[in-house]
């Protein structure tokens, strides 16, 4: 007999910078709120789940300060960064 | 010619003579333009052992085959000349409206040399009411000691209300190593000292006014090419445009998020007071709107104002260099105060990047017990506001331990003993990436031909910011060719008179090659020159090399390619890039050869004759 255990949920922190600010829930202080997902969930997701645009060269996607692929799986405690790819300083 | 007007104003200041010199159309291809033409002459003409701010250095205001033309941020110019700040070359770079109105007089370049007997500016008048441009070298008495907008404001009147001025500021003419030189009032040719050769030759301002067009090759098609482009800019721009919205000001939370926004004097890259400098802040407070500069569809200029904060004022900025340098490295967590530091820069004519990072060495100094108070006259600690406010003017007019910062952070850590804890390249201040978490930008700061600069090859665009794609900036795979590319790159853009933020997304292909496939259309179209993709890169990489050899012969080798020791050795302490340092032993022999430069990186002959380039040619 199999015994499923499901596992926790995770809960990340995600960062949207200057124009993806607008992807926050409403009434966020800053540009930084905690998301709570389903264990396993990648961040290609997570992030489609709020309408912020993933795709490489439209954005920039970081998990802890490091490049990240879409299909990387978020896990607790991790730090999403996300802003629009473009001419910086 | 089409695209160049071919033609040279050269202004003699000893002897107050005035001539006008046409280009040979080989020449204007195989350089360019801009810094590409200015090389040139810079290492015909000036002895590459000369003292900066001699008489003998000259000093060269160059526009590009694009600049006036419809190309999209075709508004640059390029400050050239022998730089007192590194003994090495500068190119320091500036858009606003006063390229444009240069391009307009008829020249593509101005050359200014010797040393006026007292104050003058040079008025250069081609409204079209004479047969031809009316040029005069101007007393200038009246106006020395003058800030930037009272000298500007002052200049209108005594021209013409539609002229356009570039000027000096006090700093300028106190021979600050850090004095830039100042366009419409607010845009500056920054770096290397550039300012102190202007005020060295006794010359205050620079004023133009013009109504001459440029003749394009292929006015039509360069006219379809041009709507295409800002169609695209403007489609992007309608979903959401960052840097309309908050100016560079939006970076710090980007490359603190990395770990590489300078801090504490690069003591590490990961700023804890970033909240309070972000451009989210710059916009709800500050900004009274973008500011663009001449025919741009970005904006991402600022106009700002200081009303509601604890100081005063109104003017242009900041942006992201100036943040991470006056913010940042001084550890200042307030925006309006970096805001005041920046407005007090451009009044008085000072580059805010190295201004910054020479107070934040001496903040670092200062706390480490190696610089006495009494020497400063004042605490100086890392977030002190005030400290920076009253630096920055004391720096400007040398006045007390101003003389000190006036001549950059090198000579003043040295003077303390402790040249390692000045954050340079060839004696330059970084700019706002800590190459640590950012292995690319280590190189180019290493290997730049005007010391540590982000405009000489910013391959942040490619580690940092994904554009045209992302790389690791953790990485040192790779990165001797990207940062050969990127700085034959731009080369071209600022030879083309081009900013590189249009220049890199729309310009330029979107592949791992990056290669600069409509900027070459777009040069064609304007200049009916026919390069190839190919020739175009060979002509950015003679222009570069032409630079190189103009500093081998000034005394730069291998020794001079390098980082502070800090860089090398003392690893990020915390953050994403913790733990890491530059490898720059491992990626420099690479850079060498794909540059074609023996193991002391001085080009070899057969890299020489490649390029039609004579080591042979010129003075020294």
């Amino acid at each position: 007999m199999h015994i499923v255990r499901e596992a926790a949920p995770v809960r990340v922190e995600l960062k949207l910078f200057a124009t993806y600010r607008r992807y926050l829930p409403p009434h966020t202080a800053g540009n930084a709120c905690h998301v709570t997902v389903p264990a396993g969930t990648p961040v290609v997701d997570l992030l489609a789940e709020l309408g912020v645009p993933s795709q490489r060269g439209v954005s920039v996607v970081l998990i802890n300060g490091h490049d990240a692929s879409p299909d990387r799986v978020v896990e607790d405690g991790d730090v999403v960064a996300v802003f629009p790819a473009l001419a910086g300083g | 010619m089409f695209g160049w007007h071919g033609k040279v104003l050269r202004v003699d200041l000893t002897s107050e003579t005035i001539s006008i010199e046409e280009i040979d159309p080989q020449v204007a291809k195989d350089f360019i333009g801009g810094r590409g033409w200015a090389i040139k002459v810079l290492y015909d003409e000036v002895d590459p052992g000369v003292d900066p701010l001699s008489p003998e250095n000259k000093l060269f205001f160059a526009s590009g085959p694009l600049t006036g033309t419809p190309a999209p941020t075709g508004n640059r110019y390029m400050v050239t000349t022998k730089a007192p700040l590194t003994g090495a070359i500068a190119c320091s770079n500036s858009g606003g409206t006063y390229p444009t109105e240069m391009k307009r007089t008829g020249f593509d370049m101005f050359i200014f040399e010797g040393r006026a007997e007292r104050p003058v500016y040079v008025w250069i008048n081609a409204d079209g009411s004479g047969d031809g441009p009316d040029v005069e070298i101007r007393p200038a008495p009246h106006l020395w000691g003058k800030p930037v907008p009272e000298t500007t404001e002052t200049l209108l009147q005594e021209t013409d209300g539609k002229a356009r001025v570039a000027c000096i500021g006090p700093a300028g003419e106190r021979l600050v190593k850090l004095a830039s030189i100042m366009n419409d009032k607010h845009r500056a040719a920054g770096r290397s000292g550039v300012g102190a050769v202007m005020g060295s030759k006794n010359l205050k301002a620079v004023v133009v006014r013009g109504r001459e067009g440029v003749n394009l090759a292929e006015p039509d098609q360069m006219r379809e090419l041009c709507r295409e482009v800002r169609r695209q800019v403007a489609a992007d721009v309608k979903k959401g445009s960052t840097l309309r919205e908050y100016g560079t000001a939006y970076v710090p939370n980007v490359t603190n998020e990395i770990g590489i926004l300078p801090t504490h004097n690069f003591q590490t890259g990961v700023f804890e007071g970033v909240e309070g400098i972000t451009g989210e802040v710059l916009t709800e407070k500050y900004l009274v709107r973008p500011k663009p500069c001449f025919g741009c569809p970005i904006a991402c200029g600022r106009s700002t104002d200081l009303k509601g904060s604890r100081y005063e004022g109104d003017g242009e900025g900041p942006e992201y260099e100036t943040i991470a340098s006056l913010g940042s490295a001084c550890g200042l967590d307030d925006m309006a105060a970096v805001t005041k530091a920046n407005y007090l820069c451009n009044e008085l004519g000072l580059d805010t990047i190295s201004t910054g990072v020479t107070i934040a060495c001496a903040m670092e100094l200062y706390e480490k017990g190696i610089l006495p108070e009494a020497d400063v006259g004042m605490p100086l600690r890392f977030g002190d506001a005030d400290a920076v406010i009253q630096l920055v003017e004391k720096t400007a007019y040398r006045d007390g331990f101003g003389d000190v910062l006036a001549e950059g952070s090198y000579r003043m850590a040295d003077r303390y003993g402790h040249p390692e804890l000045s954050i340079t390249a060839k004696k330059q201040e970084f700019p706002g990436y800590d190459p640590r978490g950012s292995k690319g930008m280590g190189l180019l700061y290493a290997t730049s031909n005007v010391g540590a600069s982000h405009m000489a090859g910013d391959l942040a665009y490619m580690e940092v910011f994904g554009v045209p794609k992302k790389i690791d900036p953790l990485t040192i795979e790779r990165k001797p060719w990207y940062i050969k590319h990127f700085e034959d790159l731009f080369t071209i853009i600022d030879a083309a008179g081009l900013c590189v933020f249009l220049s890199i997304r729309y310009l330029c292909d979107a592949t791992d090659e990056v290669m600069p496939t409509r900027l070459t259309q777009l040069l064609n179209l304007a200049t009916g020159a026919g390069y190839t993709v190919e020739s175009l890169l060979e002509a950015g990489d003679r222009v570069y090399t032409l630079e190189r050899l103009f500093l081998n012969r000034a005394g730069f080798t291998r020794a001079d390619d390098t980082l502070p020791r800090r860089m090398l050795e003392e690893p990020m302490p915390e953050g994403p890039a913790a733990g890491h340092v530059v490898e720059l032993d491992e990626m420099l022999p690479e850079f060498y050869r794909l540059r074609g430069w023996d193991e002391d990186g001085i080009p070899t002959d057969d890299r020489l004759a490649e390029l039609g380039l004579d080591r042979r040619e010129g003075l020294g």
